[in-house]
């Protein structure tokens, strides 16, 4: 597969991700991928209300006014600055709420998407599944994992989808990846090695009329987890993804090291996590070195795909021993020499330099093409199936994560979680 | 001659790089057939991935007893049982505790009073080799030379001009200069050493004396050749870390055979050094 065959028209875009997900064992592994590029059924567009236009928020809004089956017919915040700016991506008829609670009780809407802080997950998300409506809430699910147990059984109660959005499960990249590790490229995969390095506070201006725990949610506890929830899920999704499995238990330790800034949330973690058969995920995130910034190094026998870089890379054979080719070449010309050889153990060079072969390339819409999957499956009534699993056990393993750095010990996998 | 490209075979294993070199065959199946027995050997006494071994230092962890029922570790557990033994108990994949072992050939139960784990190291590359051996021997090979990581070495029949094969140990800082010269044939050959390019790659184990768990970091070469790959290497790691009574003791045995260099002596191009006494 080359860069070429990744191609930036929308019609390719969806070609390549049926053919990512077309491989052997990819039906069980991303179940969803196949469907949610599959064509769109004909019939009005899904009426989509938005709660919360921040960053976040106004991007989502940006996606789904991409999509051939969503359209955004309602917004919420009670934040007039971030209402602006998101009254500019919709019909100036558009409806606007301030408390999410009149959304929907206006009947005007047929699902709702969560784009507020995480500590507002949870709530958002039960009153928009009490009041009938599917959901589609940005990762991680919520600030707690009996949060995101609750989330999920009262979906299954209300009988309504609940999607979270983790865009990497639609791209190519990702999928590409996946489908060739499934066909053994890179041998048995034992070790993930998972960064995401920032160097920059993470500290947001505070408009006129904001306060810091509005603007500046990301950085307290009461909140969110930080680099946990809002960086670590994305990659501990990924990892689960490729394990084909979910961890057996947690270790982990945190710092506030370099932003001592009155920020509450660790600005450095470094955690394993343990899976089974002695497999490992090694993740490590901070906000003041950028080098290695974000990449999921994802390990096998044989080779080595860096989904971020798009890079797959086989392990380096071994060159000839020079002694050994030099007495083939004298025995070839009948000579009888002595040959040198014998030491300590050759061992093979490091760090390894080679450039690798491209898994394809890119500008993906990715997040567009979850919001295609969400309303068809609002139209249907049934799941993009396997999606909320995934989020599920991603989220539990951020929380996890956090308390495992908090209480200074090993945690196990909860047995108490939802099934699915 | 042999066509050379059905003749040779290189590939990773055991955390290094092998070389196969068969003459008078061309049969591509023997080279295929040797690759195979050491592989199997790797995944048999790999610490590094779920195998065999693993399951037995699993078991043994803390301590009682296994039924060992994978043929080439029960094998490679009696080999070392005799070269524990035969070295006074300085080569020990247990690390010293290989004395609390009791090995049941009949039952194949392998039992322990105290808690150990194996790790086969440089032996698993001489057994290995060993395994191909006998492959390339049911196989017709008359000639071969086999090279696991140039730490160990096996040469299967003459050499395929005649005679024995000549091998030579470089010196691990001076280039050109040689450490010994050797003749063999039908013969392992192994080289352990705390100096060279292998000995500072990161990741490598320090060299224990299982005897006082002392941390082996003096200069030197120990060089060992032998009737089978499993015995060289236990031997040339017992001369490395053995004291100077053991390792007199282990050279009386066979002079010609067993070695070992300090590298604080001149060496030059034409002269090997001189072993240690």
């Amino acid at each position: 597969m080359t860069d070429d065959d990744f191609a930036l028209s929308r019609r390719t875009f969806l070609d390549r991700v049926l053919l990512a997900s077309a491989g052997v064992g990819m039906s069980a592994a991303a179940p969803w991928a196949a469907r949610a590029a599959e064509d769109i059924a004909k019939g009005p567009r899904v009426r989509i209300g938005v709660i919360g236009t921040g960053d976040r928020g106004r991007t989502l809004i940006q996606n789904l006014n991409k999509t051939r089956n969503c359209t955004v017919a309602a917004l919420c915040d009670n934040f007039e600055p971030h209402m602006a700016k998101a009254r500019a991506y919709v019909p100036a008829n558009t409806p606007i709420y301030t408390d999410h609670r009149k959304m929907l009780e206006a009947k005007g809407i047929d699902a709702v998407v969560i784009a507020t802080p995480l500590d507002l997950h949870a709530r958002h998300t039960m009153d928009a599944l009490d009041a009938g409506y599917p959901v589609f809430c940005e990762k991680a699910m919520a600030r707690t994992i009996a949060d995101c147990s609750a989330m999920v059984t009262r979906a299954r109660q209300r009988g309504k989808i609940l999607q979270i959005g983790h865009q990497r499960l639609f791209n190519p990249t990702y999928l590409n990846a996946l489908k060739r590790a499934q066909a053994g490229e890179i041998g048995p995969i034992t070790q993930i090695r998972a960064s995401w390095h920032r160097n920059r506070s993470w500290r947001r201006q505070i408009p006129p009329g904001g306060t810091e725990r509005e603007i500046n949610w990301r950085l307290y506890r009461d909140r969110s987890a930080g680099l946990m929830t809002e960086l670590a899920t994305h990659q501990l999704q990924v990892a689960n993804w490729f394990m084909g499995g979910l961890p057996t238990r947690v270790m982990g330790s945190g710092s506030i090291c370099f932003w001592k800034d009155g920020r509450d949330v660790y600005d450095q973690v470094a955690l394993i996590y343990d899976y089974s058969d002695g497999r490992k995920v090694i993740y490590t995130s901070m906000l003041n070195n950028a080098r290695y910034g974000c990449e999921e190094q994802i390990q096998g026998s044989k080779g080595t795909i860096e989904p971020e870089l798009g890079r797959i890379y086989q392990e380096v054979q071994p060159g000839a021993v020079p002694a050994l080719a030099r007495m083939r070449a004298d025995v070839q010309a009948g000579r009888k020499n002595t040959v040198p050889i014998g030491g300590a153990t050759w061992f093979p060079e490091l760090p390894v330099t080679t450039p690798g072969d491209s898994l394809g390339w890119g500008e993906y819409d990715e997040t567009m093409l979850q919001f295609e999957g969400f309303g068809e499956a609002v139209r249907s009534g049934k799941e993009v199936p396997g999606l909320l699993a995934q989020a599920y056990h991603a989220s539990v393993a951020s929380l996890l994560g956090e308390q495992a750095i908090d209480q200074g010990k090993a945690l196990a996998w909860p047995t108490d979680l939802v099934t699915f | 001659m042999t066509d050379m490209a059905a003749s040779v075979a290189r590939f990773a294993a055991m955390g290094t790089r092998v070389e196969l070199h068969l003459f008078g065959c061309d049969d591509p199946a023997a080279l295929a057939a040797a690759k195979a027995a050491i592989l199997s050997v790797e995944d048999a006494l790999t610490i590094h991935r779920p195998s065999p071994a693993t399951a037995l230092n699993d078991a043994l962890s803390s301590g009682g007893s296994v039924v060992v029922e994978d043929r080439l570790l029960f094998g490679a557990l009696l080999q070392v049982d005799a070269l524990w033994r035969e070295t006074g108990g300085l080569f020990d994949p247990t690390l010293g505790h290989w004395s609390a072992l009791t090995i049941d050939r009949a039952s194949r139960r392998v039992s322990t009073t105290r808690p150990l784990t194996f790790d086969f190291g440089g032996f698993g590359k001489g057994y290995a080799l060993d395994h191909a051996v006998t492959a390339l021997r049911a196989m017709g090979v008359p000639s071969a030379l086999l090279s696991a990581g140039e730490s160990s070495i096996a040469v299967l029949g003459q050499h395929p001009l005649g005679g024995g094969w000549p091998l030579a140990v470089p010196h691990p800082e001076d280039d050109g200069a040689w450490l010994v010269e050797l003749d063999l044939q039908d013969a392992s050959l192994s080289i352990s050493s705390t100096v060279g390019a292998g000995a500072a790659k990161p990741g490598r184990a320090a060299m224990i004396r299982p005897t006082d768990g002392a941390i082996i970091t003096t200069p030197a070469t120990a060089v060992a050749a032998a009737a089978t790959g499993a015995e060289a290497e236990a031997l040339s790691t017992a001369l490395l870390v053995a004291d100077p009574v053991a390792r007199d003791r282990l050279r009386a045995a066979a002079p010609d055979h067993r070695f070992l260099f300090p590298h604080a002596a001149p060496v030059g191009a034409e002269r090997a050094l001189e072993p240690t006494a």
